[in-house]
């Protein structure tokens, strides 16, 4: 399981997709105000960006709202940006800050009106997810995490997906490691059993 | 499917079979476009998230107020007939800017997408929670024909063009929770 696992996260690395020539001189040109340069980083970038905010939200309204939100925010803090980190990531990032930044307004804001909060804690229908057995594909996969808790979709996302470290995943989250041990091994318990794996 | 694998296995077979990339909506770049504030200034950007009935209320006085500012700062005179609707009517069809025209197809389109699942879920709502999500979207609509028309008299005001992106997005958010408020049958 080890090594399968090490293997997920190599090809999934965000690091480690293709090279993308260019990005360097669009992201300088974009730094001094070019629109056209920053829109060809965004057709380069934006599959990417949308398949990690839709996995995360679950929803492609608010999957469309945070990759809008990232990519303004990377216009905003583009002159900031080193390129010490590739864009990839730094995009990623902000992408994950803004999902959480979301979500942390939504869960005061449920907490002010008292509505049920679907936080962690809370089982959604991923064990009720009918599949015929032996027939499980990736589609089925995308469901299933769709229909995981928030906070347990959000670690296999990053972590089994996305390829992000422990490490990098508890400097995005704030989660303590053991938090996020836990929230993945329960990622993988609900998710091979709405598989049936 | 291969034999003999582990449960765990297949869940990682399964996870690296997950494309990287999906195709976000084809319009979703002109929405960005128009969010874009020039390196020199900052665009006008909501990022609160207000409750349903709130938020519509504020779209409403808030858009009014800085649609009148906004038009005064360009043409005083011009925009006391717009706000008085007093104005010659603009003549019909979109004389936005082409880059919001396209922004404005894809609001619509997920406003539609929204009220569809809305209309769906509506039974499960209370009737008054049914009435004020309904008066909030009333006030959204009046918010954006405002702006809209603002803007159509005066294409190349970008507080204007910020507004107008700002209240359909207030609509898409207001709809959104009014969604979330209604459970799924």
């Amino acid at each position: 399981m080890a090594r399968a696992l090490s293997l997920v996260r190599h090809e999934a690395s965000v690091d480690a997709p293709r090279l993308v020539v260019g990005d360097d001189e669009l992201v300088d040109r974009a730094r001094r105000g070019d629109v056209d340069a920053f829109e060809q980083l965004y057709r380069v970038h934006a599959g990417r960006v949308y398949a990690l905010c839709l996995r995360l939200a679950a929803d492609p309204v608010v999957a469309r709202e945070l990759t809008q939100d990232t990519f303004v925010k990377a216009w905003e803090a583009l002159p900031r940006f080193r390129a010490d980190a590739s864009l990839s990531t730094w995009l990623h990032r902000i992408a994950v800050n803004a999902m959480l930044e979301r979500r942390r307004g939504d869960l005061r804001r449920a907490a002010r009106v008292s509505l049920a909060d679907d936080e962690d804690e809370t089982e959604t229908d991923v064990a009720g997810i009918v599949l015929a057995p032996d027939v499980a594909t990736a589609i089925d996969l995308e469901r299933a995490i769709a229909a995981l808790p928030p906070g347990v979709r959000r670690a296999f996302v990053l972590h089994d997906v996305e390829g992000f470290t422990h490490e990098e995943i508890a400097t995005m989250t704030g989660l303590a490691a053991g938090t996020l041990r836990a929230q993945l091994f329960r990622a993988r318990q609900l998710l091979m059993r709405a598989l049936s794996l | 499917m291969t034999e003999h694998t582990s449960p765990d296995d297949r869940l990682n077979e399964l996870t690296t079979s997950l494309p990287r990339e999906i195709a976000p909506p084809p319009d979703l770049w002109s929405a960005i476009r128009a969010e874009l504030a020039p390196r020199s200034s900052r665009t006008i950007r909501w990022t609160s998230r207000w409750r349903v009935a709130a938020a519509a209320l504020l779209v409403a006085g808030g858009s009014s107020v800085i649609t009148l500012l906004a038009v005064r700062a360009n043409d005083r005179g011009r925009a006391a007939a717009i706000v008085a609707g007093t104005d010659s009517a603009p003549a019909s069809g979109s004389r936005l800017p082409a880059h919001l025209a396209v922004a404005e197809l894809g609001y619509e389109r997920s406003i539609g997408a929204l009220r569809r699942t809305l209309d769906e879920r509506r039974d499960s709502l209370a009737p008054s929670t049914v009435a004020t999500v309904e008066r909030s979207l009333r006030i959204a609509d009046s918010a954006i024909a405002e702006a809209r028309s603002a803007l159509e008299h005066d294409p190349a005001n970008r507080v204007l063009a910020d507004l107008l992106v700002s209240n359909y997005e207030r609509k898409i958010d207001l709809l959104r929770r009014a969604t979330e408020l209604a459970p799924r049958t």
